[in-house]
Formats: structure tokens, C-alpha cells, sequence
């Protein structure tokens, strides 16, 4: 088996699918999560259709319910989503269209889709990309309904296993790109070290923008010359 | 219920705004080489910290030492060139059946 990439919206919807099984699962946990802290599960089904957000949906539940008022819980959500900036402007040059087009376009932006569409080369694999999201979209809505309807105890999602899809995917993905690019190593054990700090002190959200401070050793350190 | 339908569309917007405004804007401008490097490594930065995130959570509280064998279950099959579906099956059965070992034990 060689290592070539496998691109096109018929490989986002093979990786989309993967993608799926995960968020589906974290779905079903944010549904349950929402209704169990008093959000009528319509509301619940509604945020996962318009924002799509996992990190984000939890920031805003969890810090509404924590008593924050509706400034503090959305700043917390938006925090945690500005890693979205740099990646959908990455992403710029690799979309289509006019400005609002690219916008609409850019909207497909979500960690897994994003991670999975660079390609080894540089640049991104827009069809890949929008494949993947297409395929989360209805699987992310799907769970939260069955969340929010249901309400699955945190013990079934545990005793399943279920709550190891979204990490093992990750990590897949992860051994994938180092892989292809296995110059970006240290950047890897690097974000490993800041996550794992980060998680002490700030939300995930945060932590996870922090560990974009390890993708600056991607730059190649200038070698010595010898006399 | 007010409330909620308020956070509900400004998120929406706000989480538009973030991810529309560098298509949008940058358009088909090159970033300079420097910092394409660093856009390219944002990748698995990200990817490792999505890792650990999921793994650990805020404090640390969600960790739970059973989830390492199935990551390393389907690391395994990986490294065997397996689908990336059966490296997850692999992974949750690994987890499963130490969560189950655990219990009994």
C-alpha cells in the first residue's frame, strides 16, 4: 500500500463518515447534557443545526448553567471557536467563488474535515473537506435529537466505549499526517505537552488554540555552516 | 426560553463571522512562506491537542487510564495498514473489554 492521500468528495464522505460515528456519539452526550441542564430539547436540536459546534455548544450549556450570565457563557463559547479564524483564512485560498460564496464555503470548517483535507503537499482539498462536514452535519443533529429525546445515561455512552471514537480518530488522523509529513514530529510532541498543561489551567477551547503556538517549530531552524 | 434563543442565533453568528471572515476577505492572496509553514504544522498541532483535549478535559477530569489500551489497540491496527473504521472497532473493543476487566477484578 503506497501512502498517497486519497482526495475528491468521494474520500470526504469515507473520512466523513468516520467523523460521524464520533460526533454522532459526542451528539448524543450534548443532547442528553442540555436537556439534563434545562434546555428544552428543541432549543438543544436547534443549536446543532445552526451552530454545529461541539466545544462550543458545551461552553455556552455549561457556563449558562453555571449561573454565568448570557455575555460571559457566549464569550466563552466564542473563545473557544476562534481557532476557526486561522483555519477558514488558511483555507482562503483553496475555496471557490465570489466572497460570499468562499464564506458559505468556509462554513464547513470543523476540526475533523479541516485536519483531514490538508493536503501532504500544502493546501487544502476543498471536495474533501465540504464532503466530510456534509456527512457530520445530519449525524451531529441526528445524536443531539436522540440525546435530548432519550437522555442516555453518561454510564451506557462509558460502558460502550462510545467516548473513545472522537480521541481515537484523532489520534488516527494524527499518526496519518505524521506519516506523510514526518518533519512535523516535534510540532506533535509539542502540542501534546502544551494541551496537556493548558487543560489544567484554561477550557479546551483554549487550550486548543494555545497548542497552535507548537505549529510554529514547523518552520525549519536555520543549520549552522561548518568552517 | 428567551435566553436561550438569543445565545442560540448569536452563537450561530458569531461562529459564521469567525469562519467567513478569511475566505471572505483574504481571498486568493499567498501567505508568505514563513507563515505557510506554520499553517501547514497548524494541522497536527491541532490534531495532538484535539488528542489530548478529548483524553484529559478541563483539570484533567476526564481521564480515565481504560481508554489508553484501546488508543494503543488501534494504533496498533494502524500500523497494520487496517481501515481506519476497524482501527475505532479495534480501539472500542479494546476499551470495552478492559473497562469489563476492570469491573470483574
Amino acid at each position: 500500500m503506497d501512502d498517497e492521500v486519497p482526495a475528491g468528495w468521494r474520500s470526504g464522505f469515507r473520512v466523513g463518515a468516520s467523523l460521524a460515528a464520533g460526533a454522532f456519539a459526542l451528539a448524543v452526550s450534548f443532547g442528553a447534557f442540555a436537556t439534563l441542564h434545562g434546555w428544552p430539547p428543541a432549543a438543544a436540536i436547534a443549536m446543532s443545526v445552526v451552530v454545529f459546534s461541539g466545544s462550543a455548544q458545551f461552553a455556552l450549556v455549561t457556563s449558562m448553567a453555571g449561573g454565568a450570565g448570557l455575555t460571559t457563557g457566549l464569550t466563552a463559547a466564542a473563545l473557544i471557536n476562534t481557532r476557526f479564524i486561522p483555519m477558514a483564512a488558511a483555507s482562503a485560498r483553496d475555496l471557490r467563488g465570489s466572497r460570499w460564496r468562499r464564506a458559505v464555503e468556509g462554513q464547513a470548517v470543523v476540526d475533523g474535515s479541516w485536519v483531514s483535507a490538508q493536503r501532504p503537499a500544502g493546501g487544502l482539498d476543498r471536495e474533501k473537506m465540504i464532503g466530510a462536514t456534509l456527512v457530520q452535519w445530519p449525524a451531529w443533529i441526528l445524536g443531539t435529537a436522540i440525546g435530548a429525546i432519550f437522555v442516555p445515561s453518561t454510564r451506557f455512552i462509558h460502558t460502550a466505549g462510545l467516548d473513545l471514537i472522537f480521541p481515537c480518530f484523532f489520534l488516527l488522523l494524527l499518526l496519518d499526517a505524521l506519516r506523510s509529513r514526518p518533519e512535523h514530529r516535534r510540532v506533535a510532541v509539542a502540542a501534546v505537552a502544551i494541551a496537556a498543561l493548558a487543560c489544567l489551567a484554561v477550557p479546551p477551547g483554549v487550550a486548543l488554540l494555545l497548542c497552535g503556538v507548537a505549529a510554529s517549530l514547523g518552520i525549519p531552524r536555520p543549520r549552522r555552516r561548518t568552517a | 426560553m428567551t435566553t436561550m434563543i438569543v445565545a442560540i442565533v448569536a452563537l450561530a453568528v458569531i461562529n459564521f463571522v469567525f469562519k467567513a471572515a478569511g475566505p471572505a476577505i483574504l481571498a486568493d492572496r499567498e501567505f508568505p512562506p514563513r507563515v505557510q509553514l506554520v499553517i501547514e504544522a497548524f494541522s497536527p498541532a491541532l490534531l495532538a491537542g484535539l488528542l489530548v483535549v478529548e483524553l484529559l478535559g478541563q483539570h484533567w477530569e476526564l481521564f480515565d487510564w481504560t481508554t489508553l489500551p484501546g488508543l494503543l489497540g488501534a494504533a496498533v491496527a494502524w500500523r497494520l495498514r487496517a481501515p481506519q473504521l476497524v482501527c475505532i472497532a479495534v480501539g472500542v473493543v479494546v476499551t470495552v473489554l478492559t473497562r469489563l476487566a476492570t469491573t470483574l477484578t
